[in-house]
């Protein structure tokens, strides 16, 4: 079944060259101009709709004094709901181990970043006065004040910057290793221009620099992939509960009104189930037309569409069941406000947007059940869209519809979508979409290292060594470095982790202050872990610390500023009022354990580090397409390079014995 | 495989990387400093104004009350500012030849008033009272600070909320008795820590509860 998820007749270094040659090469290049061409045109209207809102405020929107959440919030909710969704499905993909995740985990995350950044301008547009964004923040300011932690104000300004930096890294740590790959592969092609041009090119190199810079010295070493495993998983960890508690608690913030049809105890999970539902449809929507456009049915086949469209059936129940227990408990025991709401959602003047829920939401996903459908791209890219407007016409309904019955008389005032609120909507899908067409255009879509691992567990040569080079004699081909040179150490290459792990093995007596043992490979290499001894290396304290520290000096402010220092009688609420507190110190606790854990993947690595010896082993770029090395570094006169070499060169054939050992220059 | 970088880039590549985590931090904090700053809130800065009249001369050592020019501190919102009638009350007998009070002189006989340079501003979605603080026992001196020792006039004090929340918040450290009310070099006595509670009940200061309420300046 495994097998179905990678096209059979791939080899691990033609899976890197299919994803890297995207960004390097570029076919359909004209495609892509006309795309961005579209989209940039959508970001100019973007800017206009700005411009305009800066210049009369938000009342262009045709928000007023009942109906003061309307595009906007719901633009803002629609965004943040599909960011939510994609991530929480590639992490929780992640953390459940399902190894066919590389198919669709760099384009999830690359939605949930990019939907993130739409988001995030929304709330600060709609203040009114955006350039006074700050003053939602906890700085210390000349009025003398504190925000006040227990508006969902704060909780939204915590919870955006929260996620946007989450998004950022759990894409970035993923994203890592593939832009070592794409260094390499940009530094071999700035190479190949010397022969055509004579020299070698500036652009071609600057190019290459740039990926170098953005992977900060990533060298695939063993601790390198050790401590990049656990921090990708742990900040998937994080992001899913990050998700948990911004979803709930956008729901726990409209519970905290006195409006009717937002305190049926169904909707924190109504929420969190509509947002990964469009998230998934988004993200299946661009992983069908990615495919077509880049043609990458062998990385991305039928069975990764089938996973999608299964899921996105199981997602589509759960939310036709979250609308149904809904309607039934109100009908049933709820208090007459509540039962007026739900009948004007479905038949007062915004009436089309519940149908609408139920015509692209609700109805389209149940062609699933049937296997032609689940097979078929087009149904899934189509079907993936229509649920992302059923999810933007259920914000709009569940926030509309109850605001525009207001309890006073005077205030009933009718809304009705203005031209500019549509604009600004439509310009913020311009911003996603140029966006994400620079992603595809700069870097890989699929990510290398989980298709490299599933080909590597999975693919034809699993288990025995690729068995391209047979090894002679390895001392043979040491290269001609000059023996005069300061040393740095022995460097051996192998075709298979297992030779690798197997050499290590034998070298592990040699390892004392004198000798550091060190592996590099395109992939996680944890048996080698096994021999280097540094398996119990663990970064996960960090996480745990940076969390709870954050977390707890934010609830402490809270609390500090709320209880003692700015006290302040609101809506009849005590002083410690601590339930409010919980949302945004949660998401605050998320950040601030992501942080740590970037900051220690750094740290314990002695990254970034552009210029590093191990570069000087020759042929090393192809450790970021299908060979593995092993580094034996000097570091006091008790160095003996020669022992060493000739231990590697007496192991067994397919046992350890490397296909080359070379002296490597400092 | 050569090395695409040189051995420098990675001080470089760091050097960039600490700078752009100070640059976070400081950055911020050097806003916050020149907000805070006298060049941006003026104070300590006296501006040249039409006729160079002197508050230590005036009301340091002649002794002239401030109720003599600001005339309606304790009756309205505005303290006021003199027409040239008041100078000339004095200044019709003394110094009639002076130099210095030439722009007075010329303000007076064309009947127009002088375009004083105005030191203190709340913005305009403040409002402020002057008679309630005067007559509930709020000295000059606590937000102009001591006029009798300026020489020419400045800013005292720069009129953040902050400078007004300190004292809505705690007027019990600033109220006075009626008579301290003038004296622009007040220092709280020896027993204001009892004084002040006792005059914040007699004149019906709610403090806390109710001056800290955003409708009590923001209307």
């Amino acid at each position: 079944m495994a097998g179905a998820a990678l096209d059979s007749a791939q080899d691990p270094g033609l899976i890197g060259a299919t994803q890297t040659g995207i960004p390097l090469r570029h076919p359909a290049n004209r495609r892509w101009w006309i795309a961005f061409a579209g989209a940039l045109s959508l970001l100019g209207v973007f800017g206009a709709a700005i411009v305009w809102l800066l210049i009369n405020g938000v009342g262009i929107w045709g928000n007023n004094n009942a109906v003061v959440w309307a595009l906007d919030i719901a633009s803002y909710d629609w965004w943040i709901g599909i960011a939510s969704g994609s991530l929480l499905v590639s992490a929780v993909l992640l953390l459940l181990g399902a190894e066919w995740r590389g198919a669709i985990n760099r384009i999830a995350e690359t939605c949930a970043l990019l939907c993130t950044l739409a988001a995030g301008l929304y709330p600060i547009l709609h203040l009114g006065r955006p350039w006074f964004f700050y003053w939602n923040l906890p700085y210390p300011n000349t009025l003398g004040l504190w925000p006040q932690f227990r508006s969902p104000l704060v909780w939204d300004a915590i919870d955006i910057v929260s996620f946007l930096v989450v998004s950022v890294s759990f894409w970035y740590i993923g994203l890592l290793p593939d832009l070592g790959a794409l260094r390499d592969r940009a530094y071999e092609a700035a190479l190949a221009t010397e022969a055509e041009y004579g020299r070698v090119r500036k652009l071609a190199l600057l190019k290459a620099q740039l990926y170098g810079i953005l992977a900060a010295g990533w060298r695939g070493s063993a601790s390198h992939w050790q401590l990049w495993v656990q921090a990708y998983r742990t900040v998937g960890l994080l992001g899913v509960l990050l998700v948990v508690s911004l979803q709930t608690g956008a729901s726990v913030m409209l519970a905290g009104s006195v409006l009717p049809g937002w305190h049926d105890t169904i909707l924190p999970v109504t929420f969190l189930v509509n947002a990964v539902f469009s998230g998934v449809g988004v993200t299946a929507a661009l992983v069908v037309m990615i495919r077509a456009v880049y043609g990458l049915d062998a990385l991305i086949t039928e069975r990764h569409l089938a996973i999608l469209a299964r899921l996105l059936l199981c997602l589509g129940l759960a939310s036709l069941y979250g609308y149904a227990t809904e309607l039934f408990s109100s009908f049933l025991h709820g208090d007459s406000f509540a039962r007026a709401t739900l009948v004007r959602r479905m038949t007062g003047a915004h009436a089309w947007a519940f149908w609408t829920i139920v015509a692209c939401m609700l109805v389209p996903v149940q062609a699933f059940w049937f296997a032609s459908a689940r097979r078929s791209g087009p149904a899934i890219a189509a079907i993936g869209l229509l649920v992302a407007i059923g999810a933007y016409a259920d914000h709009f309904m569940v926030l509309v519809v109850t605001l525009q019955q207001d309890f006073l008389p005077s205030s009933r005032l009718a809304y009705s979508i203005s031209i500019w609120g549509v604009a600004t909507f439509a310009g913020s899908i311009g911003l996603f979409l140029t966006l994400l067409l620079l992603v595809l255009r700069y870097l890989p879509v699929v990510s290398i290292t989980e298709t490299r691992r599933l080909a590597r567990d999975h693919g034809p040569a699993a288990g025995a060594g690729a068995g391209a080079a047979e090894p002679g004699d390895p001392l043979a081909a040491a290269d001609v470095d000059p023996r005069d040179a300061p040393l740095w150490g022995i460097s051996a290459e192998f075709a298979s982790e297992a030779e690798l792990a197997a050499a290590a093995k034998a070298l592990h007596r040699f390892q004392s202050e004198h000798v550091h043992l060190d592996a590099h490979g395109p992939v996680p290499i944890p048996q080698t872990l096994r021999a280097l001894r540094i398996r119990d290396r663990t970064i996960r304290p960090f996480a745990i610390l940076g969390a709870l520290l954050g977390g707890g000096a934010f609830l402490a402010m809270c609390i500090y500023a709320t209880a003692f220092d700015y006290t302040f009688l609101i809506g009849g609420r005590p002083r410690f009022s601590w339930p409010s507190f919980v949302v945004p110190s949660v998401s605050f606790a998320m950040m601030s354990g992501t942080l740590a854990i970037h900051l220690a993947l750094l740290v314990l690595n002695r990254l970034p580090r552009l210029n590093h010896p191990a570069f000087n082993i020759p042929g090393f770029s192809r450790s970021t397409v299908d060979r593995y090395f092993l580094s034996a570094e000097a570091q006091g006169d008790a160095f003996d390079a020669e022992r060493i070499a000739e231990t590697l060169a007496d192991l067994p054939p397919q046992a350890g014995r490397p296909i080359a050992i070379r002296r490597i220059a400092r | 495989m050569a090395q695409l970088f040189s051995p420098g880039a990675d001080a470089i590549y760091r050097l960039t990387l600490l700078t752009a985590l100070a640059c976070l931090a400081g950055v911020p904090m050097v806003a916050a400093g020149i907000v805070r700053s006298d060049y941006v809130t003026g104070v300590g800065v006296a501006p040249p104004q039409p006729a160079p009249f002197s508050h230590k001369h005036h009301s340091g050592e002649l002794g002239v009350d401030c109720r003599y020019c600001h005339t309606t501190v304790e009756t309205q919102a505005t303290a006021g500012l003199p027409p040239t009638h008041t100078c000339m009350t004095c200044h019709s007998q003394i110094w009639t030849g002076s130099d210095m009070l030439k722009p007075v002189r010329d303000s007076y006989a064309r009947n127009e008033p002088l375009q004083w340079v105005r030191l203190n501003r709340l913005p305009q979605y403040v409002y402020y009272n002057h008679s309630v603080h005067v007559t509930k026992g709020i000295g000059c001196s606590t937000c102009h600070g001591d006029v009798t020792t300026m020489q020419m006039t400045y800013r005292a004090n720069a009129f953040e909320m902050q400078f007004c929340l300190d004292c809505h918040r705690n007027p019990e450290k600033y109220v006075r008795t009626p008579d301290q009310v003038w004296n622009m070099n007040w220092t709280p006595p020896p027993d204001q820590a009892t004084l002040g509670p006792k005059l914040v009940a007699q004149n019906h200061i709610r403090g806390g509860e109710r001056l800290v309420e955003c409708s009590v300046c923001h209307r």
